[in-house]
């Protein structure tokens, strides 16, 4: 099983949260919503798996590269 | 027929050249996922353009003759002439060798003749055996006189990194206005393995030290990644259909596939009205560019700004954008290093830029300062008003602040164009609000009704008409009439371009 790491690409802080441990995501389907800049910016699966973990909470003031999410990859396309 | 026995002596010389290292190192070329150079120039040329120089170069006897460990010489890309050459790793591993070089001369014809260049680099530089047969060390020199450096600033120059590159090729392809490598069957480093465990007593994998992942992704080393080597083949085509051959020429003007009056609706509502949702800015561009012109230069890396090269109605444009769904579109150091190099290289080669404004400014907080953000932004904003080739601003979205000027030339022509979502100032009303009426808002029996109330106030003077009632910008537009005005705009300014050709001077010192 390939571990797939989900980092927030800038700093801010962690508006919504759209996936729980567990739930099976797509590649591109947002997993949470960052608010960094003034923006609500998506943060995407950057392929398709399993959610194994969740690093952060709503509202959590994240660094930028900061780990916030681990996807185990799965090959096949889950929809 | 008096000469019909050399005749056929040079064939079969030659044909010792085709076999390049011997059968057996050719397959562990391949079996590593590699091509050959001599099978990477087929790929990469017009078939039958190849005209090599120095084939039968090598050196012992009979069977034990060995080609020299480089491939080069003239070619054709669409019918434009190029000259290309790369080590040869089935040679000593496409090591150096003392005495005049191939590699030497193909950067010779290029600086006489003018044309574009593509190296396509595999090997590990120096070989400490030559120091051996030389008898003793070397001062360490550049053995080309500096060539690399003078064509930078005359024709257009791309790098391959095609195999396991370190050493004097690696610094080579760094002297390049653009590269490419393979996703994985190529990897990158200053040294390899053996030198990071005897320098620093790492134990370190050359996937790990030098793979795409790491110089595209990460350091943003080499500019572009190709799926394999052919993809990166087609990249270095596309990207070479953008240039022109050199300084004293414009860059070439291909029969358009696409309307100059085309309008595109969905230009109407690809901005949300809900100011802080991004969108996707690179679709924005595409309806607005010719049909499929759109190559991106350094897409995985300073991703908060898009760089790209793109045609309108067939004449070559630099584009240049934020992307807001990248720190907002805030300019960050490896955005403001990626706007520098991408600014320089339209401007060297005479592509007008086109540049698509979501700036919130330079990027805030503790990451941006520690990376040196303001420096290298205001680098970005240096070149800017270096540069000059025509620069048109397209506001689309917010411009504020310093970091959004280094999209615009105040001091030039103000060419700005904004959209009906656009909104610009010094300083962004919000934050801006809570520093300056900082007492006001403390003072008042309601801080935050206070601070709503006065971010509302000033909030209704962001309408763009409002600017341009009082000439504050240039042009508000239908978003759908982009495309036709930038077009006339640049095609205006198309024969302004041709009159002040030739190599650019180097204008002060950097910030």
């Amino acid at each position: 099983m390939e571990l797939i790491e989900i980092r927030a690409e800038t700093a801010g802080s962690i508006l919504k949260i759209l996936v729980a441990p567990d739930d099976q995501v797509d590649v591109e389907d947002v997993v949470m919503i960052l608010e960094s800049m003034k923006m609500e910016i998506p943060i995407v699966a950057p392929c398709a798996g399993r959610v194994t973990e969740i690093l952060v909470a709503e509202g959590t003031s994240v660094s930028g590269n900061q780990l916030i999410a681990i996807l185990a990859r799965v090959e096949r396309d889950v929809r | 027929m008096a000469w019909l026995d050399d005749v056929q002596e040079i064939e079969r010389r030659r044909a010792r050249a085709l076999a390049l290292g011997g059968a057996e190192r050719v397959q562990r070329q391949h079996d590593a996922g590699r091509l050959t150079i001599r099978e990477r120039i087929d790929a990469l040329l017009d078939p039958g353009s190849f005209v090599e120089m120095g084939a039968l170069a090598g050196e012992g006897e009979g069977d034990n003759f060995l080609p020299a460990g480089y491939v080069g010489g003239l070619g054709q890309i669409d019918g434009r002439d190029i000259v290309v050459g790369g080590e040869d790793f089935t040679v000593r591993g496409g090591s150096e060798r003392d005495g005049r070089t191939k590699d030497r001369m193909i950067l010779e014809i290029a600086n006489e003749f003018k044309v574009p260049t593509v190296l396509l680099h595999d090997g590990a530089g120096g070989n400490i055996e030559n120091t051996l047969r030389r008898g003793y060390m070397q001062i360490p020199t550049w053995s080309n006189d500096g060539l690399e450096v003078d064509l930078l600033a005359t024709v257009p120059v791309v790098a391959g990194v095609m195999g396991s590159v370190a050493g004097g090729p690696a610094t080579r392809a760094m002297l390049s206005h653009w590269s490419v490598m393979p996703k994985k069957s190529a990897q990158l480093f200053i040294a390899g393995p053996p030198v990071v465990k005897r320098a620093i007593g790492l134990d370190v994998t050359k996937e790990e030290l030098g793979s795409s992942e790491t110089q595209v992704h990460v350091g943003g080393t080499v500019d572009n990644e190709g799926e394999d080597e052919h993809d990166c083949f087609r990249q270095m085509r596309e990207f070479l259909s953008y240039m022109p051959r050199n300084v004293w020429e414009l860059p070439p003007y291909l029969e358009p596939n696409d309307r100059p009056d085309r309008k595109e609706e969905a230009l109407l509502s690809i901005v949300p009205k809900n100011r802080r949702q991004p969108y996707d800015m690179k679709s924005l561009i595409k309806r607005v560019v010719d049909n499929g012109t759109m190559f991106e230069i350094r897409p995985h890396h300073g991703r908060c700004l898009i760089s790209a090269f793109a045609r309108l109605n067939g004449h070559v444009v630099g584009i240049m954008a934020n992307n807001p769904m990248v720190n907002g579109g805030a300019l960050d150091g490896p955005g403001a290093d990626k706007q520098v190099h991408f600014m320089e290289l339209c401007d060297q080669f005479r592509i007008p830029i086109v540049y698509f404004v979501d700036c919130p400014g330079f990027l805030v907080g503790p990451d941006a300062e520690r990376s040196g953000a303001l420096r290298r932004g205001m680098r970005a904003f240096w070149t800017t008003f270096s540069i000059t080739v025509p620069l048109i601003q397209i506001i689309v979205r917010r411009c504020y602040g310093v970091g959004s000027v280094t999209s615009s030339r105040t001091d030039h022509l103000k060419l700005r164009i904004a959209w009906p979502s656009g909104e610009f100032g010094g300083i962004p009303i919000e934050g801006g609000v809570d520093a300056a009426f900082r007492r006001i808002i403390e003072a008042a029996p309601d801080p935050v009704a206070k601070r709503v109330e006065i971010e509302e106030r000033i909030g209704r003077l962001r309408s763009p008409l409002l600017a341009a009632e009082a000439f504050g910008v240039e042009n508000v537009i239908d978003p759908r009439e982009t495309r036709p005005l930038v077009i006339r705009l640049l095609e205006m300014a198309q024969k302004k371009r041709g009159y002040s050709l030739g190599i650019k001077s180097r204008p002060g010192v950097r910030p």
